[in-house]
């Protein structure tokens, strides 16, 4: 896993990434008990391409070149499948941009704040997300006004409202 | 409704263990957490194979990742 963050970490350095988060199950599991998963969800920021189009394509290539293996959805990286999730909407490129950082041994690394985590799930709005923000509720420590905002901008209020009766 | 009554102590005794230890998981470091889930992972993953779901438990190789 630290080895995972490393070659994370060398892609942001190389430009490959512009920037990237740990987020879904894991970033999750910074904050609450330990969630089971297979993959490792990273929110990542590409650099622009000449025509403007979103498309992990030029990372692919690169990890290929690295000896790194597509398997489904996911490359494997130093023995973990890594789910890449271009930063596609306002909410996304919010969270990314104010990720936090923290150490992984000796390796630093980003993870998503939990308010972001939670309005993500709201946004995504399957029965999974709703059971991992009663989770995240009972068990993280929420910056209340940070995630009010975070709803408000991000137009949420509605569903988590529904979610909070 | 005896036997009942008699359960409930020892249940909301249970409840709140599981409380107490759900609590003491969210408070683990992380690398601690990651092997946790590492750990389900090889729990989980004969059953999802015996299901025909195709999963692979992470590997732990550096040292302080086996710590």
């Amino acid at each position: 896993m630290e080895r995972t963050l490393q070659v994370l970490n060398e892609l942001e350095r190389d430009g490959v990434l512009s920037r990237y988060a740990i987020g879904g199950a894991m970033g999750a599991t910074f904050y609450i008990e330990p969630l089971l998963t297979f993959d490792l969800d990273v929110i990542v920021l590409l650099p622009e391409t000449k025509g403007g189009l979103l498309t992990l394509t030029p990372l692919y290539e690169v990890l290929r070149a690295k000896g790194y293996a597509e398997e489904g959805e996911c490359v494997v990286i130093e023995g973990v499948p890594v789910q890449f999730l271009p930063a596609y909407n306002a909410l996304l490129e919010e969270a990314l941009r104010e990720a936090l950082g923290m150490p992984y041994q000796a390796t630093s690394t980003r993870v998503l704040r939990v308010e972001h985590l939670v309005a993500i799930c709201v946004q995504t709005g399957r029965a999974k997300d709703r059971e991992r923000v009663r989770i995240l509720r009972e068990q993280a420590t929420l910056d209340d006004e940070y995630l009010a905002a975070v709803l408000r901008r991000h137009q949420l209020e509605g569903r988590w409202k529904e979610w909070s009766d | 409704m005896e036997r009942m009554e008699r359960l409930i102590p020892e249940i909301e005794q249970l409840f709140r263990a599981k409380e107490r230890r759900r609590a003491r998981l969210a408070a683990m470091p992380f690398p601690e957490k990651v092997r946790a889930v590492v750990q389900m992972q090889k729990m989980v993953a004969p059953l999802l194979r015996g299901r025909g779901l195709q999963v692979r438990i992470w590997e732990m190789k550096s040292i302080d990742d086996t710590h």
